[in-house]
């Protein structure tokens, strides 16, 4: 459906993507990972047809997205970064400026404003201005406004900035519903839990380039462990983390050791030298790796570097 | 004391990262400062107004009133024209009949003749005609003066001309010339000289009548205005006794040619610069809108839709121009309660001229945000444009007060053409196809700055 090739976009000496290529079948619900400033803005912005690419080519069912075209971009839907909304006028005057922008009018419009409302909850709230929302309201109101002309590809870029968990998860079921019924969708984000729950197949990306694609298993393949043992640090937990340094890939990030041992190193070995440090069996989780031990691996850095 | 240096230390910061800010607070009143220095005449050893037109026709032979051209042409404030082109290109000597239309057409606000009767014999003074078109009520003031002065300096030599032809026309030629011939000896026997140069000294006219007159002085607004529509000031005193002698002594035929029906001179004259002040404050506001729509990612949404970027601009072009042509509207029929300004006899025109004006301010209102890197600075951008525009196009003061190269300036605005519109439709109440002109120059000011804007505005970066 959509296709990225060799795509290349450069803001002065700043490479923001560097000769990427990636294919997103119908149906999908992809999923671009990385921290900010990997990138993923940018090759949102290049997918919706705001930007030219300064290499490379872009295309939607076999049609070039450009900036030149406005009709390339009629099958698409973005949810900006930001609450790209008029703040003065009510949720349905936005949806109406919105709506008829892409040619919707009449019965229809109203129809199609109404069904949106109601599938987000703000059917009630449809009068009031948008700066008399929540952040979690205005972010559903951002995202029904993409989806309002029914695009065949949705573009979100990371669409819950600063949400509060409820209507995080309101925004989730929606998008998951939207893409039970056929929608596509590329869902940019720094948080590897949104990525783990929301996508079908995961790009990794940093510096511009892909670094990794495929599902969530296939990517948890990559790593040359399958265990993550994770452990607080501590004096003690330190002569412990020293010890396990030549066995395995150790991290220390927000006071915690997290160690992921080679697949020939013996658990039963691990306990026993935390055992003879004095260390309580307690203070260790041991887990399947995440995203985040896949990012680092790929990276040499965190999401939220 | 030291959380309240904190703060005063945080706020300088602010403050000097904010470089709108630090342009608004020295650039603008600096800019501002050295246009009314050169209005003031602070930075300059002569003041006063230059190169305010005015036509003279001297139909008489008189040398005193040849004098009293040149005296005109001397005056600085004045650019005196006293020949008109033929249609085949020759030049000829104006005439009294060339002055209304030419007033009319705004070749010139303001015309003296000095008729062939200048000189009467039949009574004791001088005849003269003043025309005027005083649109600006400073500006009429101030040629009043003016002129008021020049000929009061130049007159006395014509004055007692005009004794010596009441005289001679009363005593007839031969006891005339016995008489003033007698007046000769006695001055020469009293204070000696010689009595046939005195003789042809008071023949001339020459009594010393000049001693009278006062000084050469600026423009005093107590004096008589040419501005005939209001009784109150027409009537008023002059200022010195020799001046209340000689305006007893000489008749000045007032003819205003232009705006002479009109029912609230005062406030007519005053609406549109006024209007066009507010209505560029009221785009400028628009510039910043646009960095919000930027900065809030509503530019990226419009540009995600099919939605070209030249549409997205040109629509708020059409929202100035809109919004423009309401808030004028708005601003003369206010004008028409308030003042009783006469708008509906002329609403048509009115309301071309408001488009054009609305569009012309429009387009600066894009080249603001063409210009500027954000809002702030949009703003600072804006302030400094919009009241340097309107000290420059003539919206405080007359244009004729400032050096002429900044009169030269002030006419590539968008302030002064706008004016010049709202005064040709509600002044001099011209016809559409007059209006032509000035429409047709504020719609080339338009598309040469909407051309700069979004050629700008399209290599710009338009979101983040």
């Amino acid at each position: 459906m959509l296709s990225l090739r060799s795509v290349t976009k450069r803001y002065g000496a700043l490479t923001a993507l560097d000769g990427v290529s990636l294919d997103i079948a119908r149906g999908e619900f992809f999923g671009l990972l990385g921290p900010n400033g990997a990138g993923k803005s940018t090759l949102m912005s290049l997918a919706a047809g705001l930007r030219t690419p300064d290499a490379g080519a872009l295309t939607l069912d076999g049609i070039v997205i450009s900036p030149a075209d406005p009709a390339s971009r009629i099958p698409m839907g973005l949810v900006p970064q930001s609450i790209a909304l008029f703040q003065d006028l009510s949720a349905e005057q936005n949806l109406r400026v919105f709506g008829e922008l892409y040619g919707l009018h009449g019965a229809e419009l109203r129809t199609r404003i109404d069904e949106s409302l109601a599938a987000v909850g703000l059917a009630e709230r449809r009068k009031d201005p948008v700066k008399n929302f929540s952040g979690g309201m205005q972010r559903r109101l951002n995202l029904i406004t993409a989806l309002l002309h029914r695009p065949k590809l949705l573009l979100c870029d990371e669409p819950t900035v600063g949400v509060d968990p409820q209507s995080r998860n309101a925004i989730f079921d929606y998008l998951e519903k939207c893409n039970r019924e056929g929608l596509t969708i590329i869902y940019s984000t720094h948080y590897m839990e949104e990525a783990t729950r929301l996508c079908s197949r995961i790009g990794i990306i940093d510096h511009g380039k892909i670094h990794a694609l495929g599902t969530l298993d296939e990517l948890l393949t990559r790593l040359p462990f399958e265990e993550e043992i994770v452990f607080p640090v501590s004096p003690a937990s330190d002569a412990l983390a020293a010890q396990l340094r030549n066995n395995g890939e150790l991290a220390t990030l927000d006071g915690r050791h997290r160690f992921r041992p080679r697949p020939d190193f013996k658990l039963s070995a691990f306990y026993a030298q935390a055992e003879a440090l004095g260390l309580p069996p307690r203070n260790f989780t041991a887990a399947r790796p995440s995203l985040e031990a896949v990012f680092l691996h790929l990276t040499g850095r965190t999401l939220r570097e | 004391m030291s959380v309240i240096l904190t703060l005063v230390r945080k706020d300088i910061a602010n403050f000097r990262r904010n470089r709108a800010a630090v342009v608004v607070t020295f650039l603008v009143p600096v800019v501002l400062i050295y246009i009314f220095g050169w209005v003031f005449g602070l930075n300059q050893k002569d003041t006063g107004p230059t190169g305010i037109r005015i036509a003279v026709v001297n139909a008489s032979d008189n040398p005193a009133a040849a004098k009293l051209v040149d005296a005109l042409k001397a005056e600085k404030a004045f650019n005196v024209i006293t020949t008109t082109t033929n249609p085949d290109k020759s030049t000829r000597p104006l005439t009294e009949e060339d002055l209304r239309p030419m007033i009319e057409d705004d070749r010139f606000r303001y015309a003296v003749v000095i008729p062939a009767d200048v000189v009467s014999t039949k009574t004791i003074g001088l005849h003269l005609k003043i025309f005027s078109d005083p649109r600006n009520d400073i500006e009429s003031q101030t040629v009043n003066g003016l002129l008021q002065k020049t000929i009061f300096s130049n007159v006395p030599q014509l004055l007692g001309q005009s004794l010596q032809a009441r005289a001679k026309d009363f005593l007839g030629g031969g006891r005339f010339t016995q008489f003033n011939r007698g007046i000769a000896d006695t001055v020469a026997s009293a204070f000696g000289g010689d009595p046939a140069a005195i003789q042809r000294t008071i023949e001339s006219g020459s009594f010393g009548l000049d001693r009278l007159t006062t000084p050469a002085k600026p423009a005093d607004p107590s004096l008589r205005r040419l501005d005939s529509t209001d009784p109150k000031a027409a009537a008023a005193p002059p200022a010195a006794p020799a001046d209340d002698f000689f305006s007893r002594l000489i008749k000045i035929d007032d003819v205003q040619v232009v705006g002479k029906n009109v029912r609230s001179p005062a406030a007519t004259r005053l609406v549109g610069g006024w209007a066009i002040m507010f209505l560029l404050f009221a785009v400028s506001g628009g510039a910043t809108a646009y960095f919000d729509e930027a900065n809030t990612g509503v530019f990226q949404r419009i540009l995600s839709a099919p939605v070209s970027r030249a549409q997205l601009l040109w629509s708020r072009f059409f929202y100035g121009v809109l919004l423009g042509l309401i808030q004028l509207l708005s601003m003369f029929v206010a004008g028409k309660f308030m003042y009783g300004i006469d708008i509906f006899s002329h609403l048509g025109n009115l309301i071309a001229i408001s488009i054009f004006a609305a569009a012309a301010c429009s387009s600066f209102g894009m080249l603001i945000a063409a210009l500027a890197p954000n809002a702030a600075a949009a703003n600072g951008l804006s302030t400094l444009l919009v009241m340097v525009m309107s000290a420059t196009g003539g919206a405080w003061f007359p244009m004729s007060f400032m050096p002429e190269f900044m009169q030269k300036i002030g006419k590539f605005t968008v302030v002064y053409w706008s004016m010049e519109g709202f005064l040709q439709v509600l002044w001099a109440q011209r016809t559409f196809v007059q209006l032509l002109p000035t429409l047709g120059i504020l719609l080339g000011i338009t598309l040469a700055v909407m051309f700069v804007a979004i050629w700008r505005l399209n290599k710009k970066a338009i979101f983040a």
